[in-house]
C-alpha cells in the first residue's frame, strides 16, 4: 500500500528532473527560450513522464483485469492531454508565421544582401519554430505510445476474460482426494488462527469487543424501532385486505425489505468498524470476516427480498401472481442459491486470502457451481402459477428451457472442469437474476404508478393533495412522468449493474456513459446528449423568464404608466417572440449546435422555403407588420371582408376574431393586412346608426317627423352633439320612408338603442294612429277576372308612385285581395342582428 | 407556432457540426500529410485542389517538417506548400 505513493513521488520528481534539464538546455544554447516553449516542454516531458509510468503500472497487472480498465481511463485522460498540450502551440505558431510572411524567403546566392536585422529576426523565428516543432513530433510520439497502450490493454483483456472462461481443470478422484486432504489441512490451520485470535480478543479486548457489539446492535435497533415508528404505517399490512393496490404491496415489499436490509447492514458495518477502530482485527481475520459480514449480509438481503416479494404468508400481498405452496418453495430455494453463491465467494475468499491450494479452490468452486446448477434446474421443476382450474400451472415454456439450459450448462460445464465459465455462469444466475427481478419490480411499479387515480393514492400523493388543491388530471400527468422517471431509473441502475456482471468493469461502463453523453457519432455529424438537454433546460428557462418577464412588465409597468392597451398588447406580444427566439437562439449555441452550419443550410434552403413557405412567411411578416403599425387592438370590433366581430388575439401568423354568434375566426394576417379592415372602434368607439320606418302615403309627413325626432332626442345614450337626425329619406313602392340617424358614444350599444328606438316608434305610432303599411299584392287568377280585377282598380285610382308602375299584370297592388309578399320590406341598410 | 418551432429546431437537428477536422489542398501539385491518429500514423495525400475529412477524434498532422495539432473540429488548409488553420 504504501509503495504506491513513493511510486508517485518519483515519477513525479523523474518528470521535474527531465523538465529542468529539458528546460535549462535550449537556454544554455540560445539565451531566451520563448515562454510558451519552456512550460509546454515542461508540460510534454510530465506526460511523458506519466506515460512511463502507466506503462510500467501495465506490465505489473497484466493479469486483473480491474486494473487494466482503470489505466485504460487514466490512458484516454493523458492522450486527451497530450493533443492538448500540442493545440496549445497554436496561436504562437499562428503568430510566427503571420511574422514570418512579410519577410519572405532568405536571399539566395547572388542576390543582394538583406538587413541584418531582418536576417536576425527571421533566424530567431525560424528557430523558435522549430523548436515547436520539435515539442510538437515529441508530444504526438508519446500519444502514439499512449494509444499503442490503449489497444494492448483492450487485446490483454479480452485474452484475460477468454482465459477465465476457457481455462480447464483437470476433475477426478485424485482431485477429490487433494481437496479432501488440503481441506483437512486448511480447515485445521483456520481453526488455529481463529482461536488464537479469539483468545486474543477474549484476553486483551474484551471490553472493547463487548462494547464494539453493543454500538452495533444499538444502531441496528435504533434504525429498525425507528424506521418502525416512522414507516409503520406503511409496514402494516391487514392479511385480511382481499386486493390491497399494486402500490401498497409495492411501498410494503420496498420498505419491508429495505429497513430490514438496512438494519443487517448497519450491524454489520458498525461491528467492522468498531472491531478497526478498537484494533480488533488482525492480519488476515479482518478481510475475512469482512467477507464474511458481506456475504451473510447480502443472503438475508436476498431472503428478505424474496419473502417481500413472494409473501409466501400473505398470498393477497404477493407482487408476482404466485400460487402459495410454490411461492414458499421459491423462497427457499432462491435462499439456498444466495447461500451456495455468498459461500463460494466466502470460500474463495479465504483461500484466496491465506494462499490456499488450488486443488482446494477448485473443489469448493465445483461443488457451489454444480450446486446453483442443481438448484436453477430444480426452481424449472417449480409450478409456480394455477390455471384456470386451479391445477398447477409451469412456467412458461422459454423462461422453463431457459432455466433447464443453463442450469445444465452449469452442471455440466463444472464436472468437465471448466470450473471459471461454471462459476461466472452460476454467478451471472444469481446476481443478474437478482437484479432482473428488482427491474422488473420496478417496471411494475412504474406502471402501477401510472395507472388512472393510482398517484393520487400514494402517500406522496396525498400529502400533495391535502396542501395543495391538486386536481385529478394533474395528478394523473404527474404519475405519468413518475412512471417514466421510474422506468429510466430503472434502465440507468439496473443497466450498469448487469454490465459491470458480466464482466465490464465501471472504468468501460463510466467511458461509455461519458462518450453516449457527450458524443453520438453519425458518419461525420455528431452530436452531445448531455448538450441536447442542456439546451433544452436552458431554452425552457430562458421561456419561463421571458414569461415572466412579460407579466411584470404588463401588469406593474405598463399598467401603471397607463400604456394604451393596442400597445401594451404589441409590447408584449413581441417581448414574447423576442425572448422565445433569444432563448431559443441560447438553447441551440448551448446544445452546440454551430450556427454557421445553419446559415449555410438555410441559404442553400432559402429558394425552397421561399417558396414552399410562402404563405406562411408572408403571413408573420404581417404580423410584424400589425404589431407595429396597430391597425386594430385586442377588444376593437372590426369588420375584415364577410367576417365582423371582436378582434380576440393578434399573433404573428393568424388574428382572432369572435363574431357575435361566437365563432372564432383565424384569420391570417396577410389578409388584414392585404384587404381593407373596417374598425369601428378605432380611435373611438363613437359611431352612428340608423333606423329606417315607413309610414303609410296619407299620413301628415311633418307629425311624423317631429315625433321621430322626438322619439330619438329622448334616448339616453344618444348624444346631444353631433344631433340625431331624421331623414324623409323617399316615396316608397308603398310607404312613405323615413330614416332616424343618431350617434352613440360607444357603438357598441347599437342593438340596444335601436331596439328602444323600435318600441318607442311603435308605441307613438300606436297613440298618434299613423299606419305602417306594407305591401301588398293582388292574385288575379283566370282571363275573366283579369278585366274585372284592372277596372276597378284603375278607378280607384293607386297611390302614386316613384317608381314604374309594375308591368306584370298578375300581380298588382290592391286594397282587396291582400297577401304578404316579403315579410320584412323594412329599409333599414345596416345588417340587424349583430349581437 | 408550435409547427414552426418544430420544423426550426428539426432542421438545426440536421444542421448541426461535421465533428470531423478538413482540410483542403489548394495548390496545384499533390500533397502529402503524416496523420497520426490513435495507434496509427498513416499518410493522407491530396490532389490539387481535393479535399477531405479526416481526424474526428483529434490527432497530430504534419507536412514536410511542420505539425500541427488538431482537436478534430478545425478546418485546415494547404497553399504554398505549407498548412494553415482557418
Amino acid at each position: 500500500m504504501n509503495k504506491y505513493p513513493l511510486d508517485r513521488l518519483a515519477a513525479f520528481l523523474i518528470a521535474l528532473l527531465t523538465a529542468a534539464v529539458l528546460a535549462v538546455t535550449p537556454v544554455a544554447a540560445q539565451q531566451a527560450v520563448p515562454e510558451i516553449v519552456a512550460t509546454q516542454q515542461a508540460v510534454i516531458a510530465d506526460l511523458g513522464a506519466k506515460t512511463d509510468e502507466l506503462e510500467k503500472r501495465v506490465e505489473a497487472n497484466t493479469g486483473n483485469d480491474g486494473r487494466l480498465a482503470d489505466l485504460r481511463i487514466e490512458l484516454d485522460v493523458l492522450a486527451k492531454d497530450l493533443l492538448k498540450a500540442g493545440v496549445a502551440f497554436r496561436p504562437r505558431l499562428t503568430e510566427i508565421n503571420t511574422r514570418l510572411e512579410p519577410l519572405g524567403a532568405a536571399p539566395a546566392e547572388g542576390q543582394p544582401p538583406e538587413a541584418e536585422l531582418v536576417a536576425k529576426e527571421r533566424q530567431a523565428l525560424l528557430s523558435e519554430k522549430s523548436q515547436i516543432n520539435v515539442l510538437i513530433g515529441e508530444a504526438e510520439t508519446i500519444s502514439l505510445r499512449v494509444n499503442r497502450l490503449i489497444a494492448e490493454i483492450a487485446q490483454m483483456r479480452r485474452d484475460l476474460f477468454a482465459n477465465t472462461l476457457s481455462k480447464r481443470y483437470d476433475i477426478d478422484y485424485a482431485l477429490l482426494g487433494e481437496v479432501v486432504t488440503d481441506l483437512t489441512d486448511e480447515l485445521s490451520r483456520l481453526y488455529m488462527t481463529v482461536a488464537a485470535w479469539l483468545k486474543f480478543v477474549v484476553q486483551y479486548k474484551l471490553s472493547s469487543v463487548l462494547a464494539a457489539a453493543f454500538f452495533a446492535v444499538a444502531g441496528a435497533v435504533v434504525l429498525m424501532i425507528g424506521g418502525g415508528r416512522l414507516f409503520g404505517s406503511l409496514l402494516n399490512v391487514d392479511p385480511a385486505d382481499p386486493d390491497p393496490p399494486y402500490i401498497s404491496r409495492l411501498s410494503v415489499a420496498f420498505w419491508s425489505t429495505f429497513l430490514r436490509s438496512a438494519a443487517i447492514a448497519v450491524f454489520f458495518l458498525s461491528t467492522w468498524f468498531f472491531f478497526d477502530y478498537f484494533d480488533v482485527l488482525r492480519g488476515d481475520i479482518g478481510a475475512m470476516l469482512f467477507a464474511l459480514f458481506v456475504v451473510l449480509a447480502l443472503v438475508l438481503f436476498v431472503n428478505r427480498l424474496a419473502h417481500a416479494v413472494l409473501s409466501p404468508r400473505l398470498p393477497n400481498w404477493r407482487l408476482v401472481e404466485i400460487e402459495p405452496r410454490p411461492a414458499r418453495l421459491l423462497v427457499w430455494l432462491i435462499t439456498a442459491m444466495a447461500i451456495a453463491t455468498g459461500f463460494d465467494y466466502l470460500f474463495g475468499e479465504v483461500f484466496r486470502i491465506r494462499g490456499a491450494a488450488l486443488a482446494l479452490t477448485v473443489g469448493e468452486s465445483l461443488a457451489a457451481t454444480v450446486i446453483v446448477g442443481i438448484l436453477l434446474i430444480l426452481i424449472a421443476t417449480v409450478k409456480p402459477f394455477a390455471d384456470a382450474e386451479g391445477r398447477p400451472k409451469a412456467w412458461p415454456l422459454l423462461l422453463r428451457i431457459a432455466f433447464y439450459v443453463v442450469g445444465a450448462a452449469t452442471v455440466l460445464a463444472a464436472l468437465l472442469g471448466f470450473i471459471g465459465l461454471a462459476k461466472f455462469v452460476s454467478q451471472q444466475i444469481v446476481i443478474t437474476g437478482a437484479i432482473l427481478a428488482m427491474m422488473y419490480i420496478g417496471v411494475l411499479s412504474g406502471r402501477a404508478v401510472a395507472e388512472e387515480g393510482a398517484f393520487a393514492e400514494t402517500a406522496l400523493g396525498r400529502r400533495l393533495g391535502g396542501r395543495w388543491r391538486v386536481e385529478e388530471a394533474t395528478f394523473d400527468q404527474i404519475g405519468l412522468a413518475t412512471s417514466i422517471l421510474i422506468n429510466l431509473f430503472v434502465l440507468f441502475v439496473g443497466l450498469p449493474l448487469i454490465l459491470l456482471q458480466w464482466g465490464f468493469q465501471w472504468g468501460d461502463i463510466r467511458a461509455w456513459a461519458y462518450s453516449i453523453a457527450t458524443e453520438i457519432r453519425v458518419g461525420t455529424v455528431s452530436f452531445s446528449l448531455i448538450g441536447i438537454v442542456t439546451g433544452i433546460a436552458v431554452f425552457a428557462i430562458g421561456f419561463f423568464a421571458t414569461r415572466w418577464f412579460q407579466g411584470w412588465l404588463d401588469d406593474s409597468v405598463m399598467t401603471r404608466g397607463r400604456v394604451d392597451a393596442g400597445v401594451r398588447n404589441s409590447i408584449r406580444t413581441a417581448v414574447g417572440y423576442a425572448g422565445v427566439a433569444l432563448a431559443g437562439l441560447i438553447g441551440i449555441s448551448a446544445a452546440g449546435i454551430d450556427l454557421s452550419n445553419l446559415a449555410l443550410i438555410a441559404g442553400a434552403l432559402s429558394l425552397g422555403i421561399g417558396f414552399g413557405l410562402q404563405n406562411v412567411v408572408s403571413n408573420f411578416v404581417s404580423g410584424l407588420i400589425l404589431l407595429a403599425e396597430r391597425p386594430f387592438k385586442v377588444g376593437d370590433w372590426v369588420v375584415a371582408g364577410a367576417v365582423s366581430g371582436t378582434v380576440k388575439k393578434i399573433s404573428v401568423r393568424a388574428t382572432e376574431i369572435e363574431t357575435f354568434q361566437r365563432q372564432t375566426v383565424i384569420m391570417p394576417n396577410s389578409e388584414l393586412i392585404n384587404a381593407a379592415v373596417g374598425n369601428w372602434t378605432h380611435r373611438n368607439k363613437l359611431g352612428r346608426i340608423e333606423i329606417g320606418i315607413g309610414v303609410a302615403y296619407g299620413s301628415d309627413a311633418r307629425k311624423v317627423h317631429a315625433l321621430l325626432m322626438e322619439i330619438a332626442s329622448a334616448h339616453p345614450m344618444v348624444l346631444k352633439n353631433p344631433e340625431p337626425s331624421v331623414a324623409f329619406l323617399r316615396f316608397g313602392d308603398s310607404s312613405l320612408d323615413f330614416e332616424i340617424r343618431v350617434f352613440l358614444s360607444d357603438v357598441t350599444n347599437g342593438v340596444r338603442v335601436q331596439n328602444d328606438i323600435r318600441f318607442a316608434i311603435l308605441e307613438a305610432f300606436a297613440e298618434h294612429s299613423v299606419e305602417i303599411p306594407y305591401p301588398h299584392r293582388t292574385l288575379i287568377i283566370g282571363q275573366d277576372d283579369l278585366a274585372r280585377a284592372t277596372a276597378p282598380a284603375d278607378a280607384q285610382g293607386s297611390p302614386a308612385q316613384e317608381g314604374p308602375k309594375p308591368a306584370k299584370i298578375a300581380a298588382k297592388p290592391s286594397s282587396r285581395r291582400r297577401r304578404r309578399a316579403s315579410p320584412d320590406l323594412d329599409l333599414e341598410a345596416e345588417a340587424d342582428d349583430e349581437t | 407556432m408550435k409547427k414552426f418551432l418544430v420544423m426550426t429546431a428539426a432542421l438545426v437537428a440536421l444542421t448541426s457540426q461535421g465533428n470531423a477536422a478538413s482540410i483542403v489542398n489548394n495548390d496545384s501539385e499533390a500533397r502529402t500529410v503524416v496523420v497520426t491518429e490513435g495507434s496509427s500514423q498513416q499518410e493522407l495525400s491530396l490532389a490539387g485542389g481535393e479535399s477531405a475529412e479526416f481526424c474526428p477524434n483529434g490527432c497530430f498532422v504534419s507536412l514536410s517538417g511542420e505539425r500541427e495539432t488538431l482537436l478534430g473540429t478545425e478546418q485546415l488548409e494547404i497553399s504554398g506548400g505549407k498548412m494553415r488553420i482557418r
